[in-house]
């Protein structure tokens, strides 16, 4: 079968008008092929989208993607590509500006100083780039980018608006999320503001509160504190950082927040905010106690980023209309992510939904993977993504990067499926590399089955995490064991031995 | 991270872990000390002693291993703290303690430990309270740096995450502690409430010094903060707080540069400023705020407390944002009244001014040769004027309030600054002696310190002359105000391109660079002659800067 569409893929360009479309299908299916526009439409410009249309071509299939006129999505346009520009900045801003940390290696300044302006812009730049380059490719593969948005009608059709409709074998829903905003809090884009404005970076405040400890307000208080802001936190949680495992969490309160004269409340939902004008008033934030719902603060700030989440952008698709239900938005999926017509109902057929939109995992790298997977199951191999060795990284100074399952889930599914958890830790502290920048604050941290010696979950916090746990979520995705992982070697002097460390400690092996 | 994850996951190893829990009072020291159930993990309330690795009458070293401890994790060897002979132990091997509670003790000498009882001890838990000397000293607990690996002989407090006044549950982390390999969170084996804290952030402690003491109750907080204080003297870490410098009734809301009055009750301060004030016992609402909407900031609360540091400065004039400038009266900083009164004291001098024009293309194209070399402008241009002060000392020379021409053995050029909120002149002393590397780098230096605020007064106190260049803020031209106690001040101006008849050239006009710089000088000892023979001395070594290399 494999090799079958192989030679199909590599001769479809030049025989298309006279064979089937498609390799995965029966002949009888086959014929009836010629009357769709496509082979496969993805609805959403996104990585997702994106990620899926390439693997669409190289398997031969004849795509078309409708970008809505948002070719790139959230990650490159309002996400994780301009906010990578701006820590980039301002992390050179923080480490320039710390003497101390600069006098102990024999370094000192005249001082930093940055144009507001020229910061914005490199994110900006960056943007234009990195679209740019995605929508260059699907150009040069073939893919036709329509920039329209497309409303499902029923399997193999879709609306693009003015009665126009395109039809295609199967259809792929990519429309990604939009920043959730709470009741009581009213954005106004200048002085309240969501990620989407927030990465303009339109000013610096003196003083600002961002809503929300996951990993957006995490960075932006990077981010801000980098250019001199100071900032208070506000977790509607009873505790901080509810994304990253307990342990990681508290070092990253100590290092990213209270070392950095951040302020923080928990358990506390900003009721109200009204918005304020530069110069003229703060915006003023009223706080309610999560669980008693009585008053307990007012704030009044420059400005208020507002990070609570997002959820999907799935209002305008049609799907209520095509009695597809979608509980709070998210289009409800198979572990094919086939859409199904209500929390665990039946396949539509030939309606996939990948990315932020289906919920199960709302990062970027996870929305291309699924569009893979997608794919893959299109052309009839059955695939399903390993969501739990997917890794994900929050990008602040230093990093937080984490894969597979925190110690409280570890734990429970020990206690559950009676095995005996195992866990080690190592330090940057004792690392030579992290030394030699100046950098050895952090730990990370390998949980493990006793039993098989498989990886159940690392987290990290340090210099460099994230690039840190790809050997984690790769050894975690083909359950290479501790012990094995204790035996391959790692390069020195670099930080990978932290990783190299935590693996050797997990057998009882010492690393120094 | 929590101490006691260094032992998770390792129960195929043997962990020495020292008992980091020794619960002190503050008065008489028993002559016989506990051995403590340590702690081996965060959720370890009582172990089991597996087995004791010495027995009565043993000698024990500071580090010895002295018994083996079952927790919920793993087995563990338990050191011992201090040295001495084991006087008895308490709880047998099999058996369990709760954490904390003593399970044997160690006497000073081998005699003592013979003779000791632990009946006769303030032994056992609770009883320990009642058997001690009902003294003076009020109850408290110690918090003492625990030993966080075995080779561990001190620590450095990295940050206190308590502050006085705190409540501390037992299990809450309160300080965080940097070792040899690796920061960890300390958690409190008591709750109470602190009291006082010791050793500061950054600080290094002993393993087993008390570096904070805990309270039984909020009330009796300021008793063991008095007491247990090491000397009277540093008993008032807040010397009640400094009056602050504000007008007395200056409530934060009272003004602000937007005219906002901020709502009632609402929290207005900065983070930071509001734990420097809860630190120090502040009122925050005695502070007056210079933030945006009269917000008190980190730098108000250290105005009021009188401990303002030397801000941190950007030389280069930074693009702010929208900062709102400021409005109304705000008071001077020390820097600022100091220079307002040096101005003053100069309008009693009779100065003049003289003005010249100096071409500047080879001074630029040789600046643009050595700046690979790290040379500065700066340092370029107080050797061009240590050349011209060496040829015409009298430039170099001060009025002797006594009626003396008072000659300078040294040629010192300062050159002016410019702070956030002042202006320093850093001193390049014997510019006409140093090479002109040893200047740049002795500039760099002495521009860091000034950023920094730790610049010494011979650094800025022992210029002969001075410099004040304005010339990459696109100025004309400008004149200086004669500093206190020097005869000559040299303002430079920014270069310009401009034609000048040129014969030979194109149409007879050529282009040229020029700046502009004026000199001003106390005429009571500098007449106008020898102001341009300065002038002529300093124009020729820029347009022929050869000589300054």
């Amino acid at each position: 079968m494999a090799r079958r569409v192989l030679a199909l893929a590599a001769t479809a360009a030049a025989l298309r008008p006279l064979l089937p479309k498609r390799s995965r299908v029966t002949t009888r299916a086959a014929l009836t092929m010629h009357d769709y526009d496509y082979d496969v439409i993805i609805v959403g410009c996104g990585v997702g989208g994106h990620g899926a249309a390439l693997h669409a071509r190289s398997q031969g299939l004849k795509t078309c993607v409708l970008s809505g006129g948002d070719v790139g999505g959230t990650c490159v346009n309002r996400g994780c590509v301009p906010s990578k520009a701006l820590l980039a900045a301002s992390g050179r801003v923080r480490e320039m500006s710390d003497d101390d940390h600069l006098a102990s290696m024999g370094i000192s300044t005249n001082g930093v100083s940055f144009d507001r302006e020229g910061v914005a812009k490199h994110a900006e730049q960056l943007v234009n780039k990195v679209r740019g380059g995605l929508e260059g490719s699907l150009g040069r593969l073939g893919v036709d980018l329509v920039p329209k948005f497309g409303v499902y009608k029923e399997p193999h059709v879709l609306d693009v608006g003015n009665g126009e409709t395109m039809t295609a074998q199967d259809i792929i829903l990519a429309p990604g999320s939009v920043p959730f905003v709470p009741p009581g809090v009213e954005v106004d884009g200048e002085t309240v503001y969501t990620s989407d404005e927030g990465l303009e970076l339109k000013h610096v405040p003196e003083y600002c509160a961002i809503i929300g400890s996951g990993i957006i307000g995490l960075e932006f208080a990077d981010v801000y504190t980098a250019l001199g802001a100071e900032c208070t936190v506000i977790e509607a949680l009873p505790k901080l950082m509810p994304a990253f495992d307990r342990e990681i969490a508290k070092t990253a309160e100590r290092l990213l927040l209270t070392n950095r004269g951040v302020d923080y409340r928990t358990n506390v939902f900003a009721s109200k905010v009204t918005p304020g004008k530069i110069g003229e008033k703060p915006v003023i934030i009223e706080m309610i106690d999560a669980t008693t719902k009585e008053h307990v603060e007012t704030l009044e700030v420059d400005a208020c980023m507002v990070a609570t989440g997002r959820v999907p952008n799935t209002k305008k698709l049609g799907l209520e209309e095509a009695g597809i239900e979608a509980p709070r938005g998210f289009v409800q999926v198979n572990d094919k992510m086939q859409v199904l017509d209500k929390p665990d109902g039946d396949v539509i057929p030939h309606l996939y939904c990948i990315g932020d939109a289906n919920g199960i995992q709302m990062l970027a790298h996870t929305a291309s993977t699924q569009g893979v997977s997608a794919i893959e199951n299109i052309c009839g191999r059955t695939h399903v993504v390993d969501h739990e060795s997917i890794p994900a990284a929050c990008f602040t100074h230093p990093e937080v990067a984490q894969v597979g399952l925190d110690e409280d889930a570890a734990a429970e599914r020990a206690e559950k499926e009676g095995f005996e958890l195992g866990k080690a830790v190592s330090h940057f502290r004792a690392n030579s590399k992290a030394l030699a920048e100046g950098e050895g604050d952090g730990i990370a941290k390998v949980l493990f089955r006793r039993d098989t010696e498989q990886i159940l979950g690392v987290h990290i916090i340090g210099l460099h995490a994230a690039d840190l746990i790809q050997e984690c979520a790769n050894a975690k995705a083909a359950g290479t064991t501790v012990r094995d992982l204790a035996f391959t070697t790692h390069t020195h002097p670099t930080l990978s031995e932290v990783i190299d460390g935590a693996f050797k400690e997990c057998v009882g092996m010492h690393s120094h | 991270m929590r101490l006691a994850a260094l032992w998770c996951g390792a129960s195929a190893l043997v962990v020495r872990q020292q008992p980091t829990r020794r619960r002190l009072r503050i008065a008489p020291r028993m002559a016989v000390s506990e051995i403590a159930m340590p702690a081996l993990s965060s959720t370890m309330t009582s172990g089991r002693v597996v087995s004791w690795l010495v027995g009565k009458g043993d000698k024990v070293e500071a580090g010895d291993p002295v018994m083996v401890v079952e927790s919920d994790k793993a087995d563990m060897e338990v050191e011992s703290f201090e040295e001495g002979y084991v006087a008895a132990i308490v709880v047998d091997e099999g058996s369990d303690a709760d954490v904390g509670v003593a399970v044997g003790y160690l006497a000073e000498t081998a005699e003592e430990a013979a003779a000791f009882e632990p009946g006769a001890a303030p032994a056992a838990a609770a009883p320990a309270a009642a058997a001690a000397p009902a003294g003076d000293a009020p109850e408290s607990v110690s918090v003492t740096m625990p030993a966080l690996s075995s080779t561990m002989t001190s620590g450095t407090i990295v940050s206190w995450l308590k502050n006085v006044g705190d409540k501390v549950e037992a299990g809450d982390p309160v300080m965080v502690v940097e070792s040899d390999k690796a920061d960890m969170e300390v958690e409190s084996f008591d709750e109470g409430y602190v009291a006082s804290i010791l050793v500061d952030e950054g600080s290094e402690a002993d393993v087993g010094a008390v570096v904070a003491l805990l309270a039984p109750d909020e009330a009796s907080i300021a008793e063991v903060a008095a007491f247990g204080a090491p000397g009277a003297a540093a008993a008032a870490p807040a010397p009640a707080p400094a009056p602050a410098p504000a007008p007395a009734a200056a409530p934060a809301a009272s003004s602000s540069s937007s005219g906002w009055v901020a709502t009632p009750g609402a929290t207005t301060a900065t983070p930071k400023a509001r734990k420097l004030a809860k630190s120090k016992n502040l009122d925050l609402a005695t502070v007056a705020g210079t933030g945006r909407f009269g917000r008190v900031t980190e730098a108000d609360v250290e105005q009021a407390l009188g401990i303002a540091k030397p801000k941190k400065v950007e030389l280069v004039p930074a693009v702010a944002g929208e900062a709102a400038a400021p409005l109304g009266s705000v008071p001077m900083t020390g820097m600022q009244q100091a220079i307002a009164k040096n101005m003053e004291a100069t309008l009693s001098v009779p100065v003049f001014r003289v003005t010249k024009t100096v071409a500047t293309d080879a001074f630029d194209a040789l600046y643009q040769k050595l700046k690979p070399d790290g040379v500065t402008v700066s340092a370029l241009l107080a050797k061009a004027c240590a050349i011209a002060l060496v040829k015409t000392p009298l430039i170099n020379a001060a009025y002797g309030a006594s009626g003396t021409i008072d000659y300078n053995d040294h040629v010192n050029v300062a050159q002016a600054v410019a702070l956030d909120g002042g202006l320093i002149t850093p001193t390049l002393r014997d510019a006409d002696k140093l090479s002109l590397t040893d200047l740049s780098a002795a500039w760099k230096d002495l521009v860091g310190k000034a950023r920094s605020g730790s610049l010494k007064p011979e650094e800025y106190q022992t210029g002969t002359f001075t410099i004040s260049n304005l010339g990459m803020f696109d100025v004309a031209q400008f004149d200086a105000i004669l500093p206190p106690g020097q005869g000559a001040i040299l303002a430079i101006a920014s270069s310009k391109v401009v034609p000048i008849p040129m014969p030979g050239a194109a149409l007879g006009v050529g282009l040229q660079k020029q700046m502009t710089v004026t000199i001003t000088c106390d005429h009571r000892i500098i007449s106008g002659a020898d102001a341009a023979a300065f002038l002529k001395d300093f124009a020729a070594a820029v347009e022929n800067p050869q000589s300054l290399v």
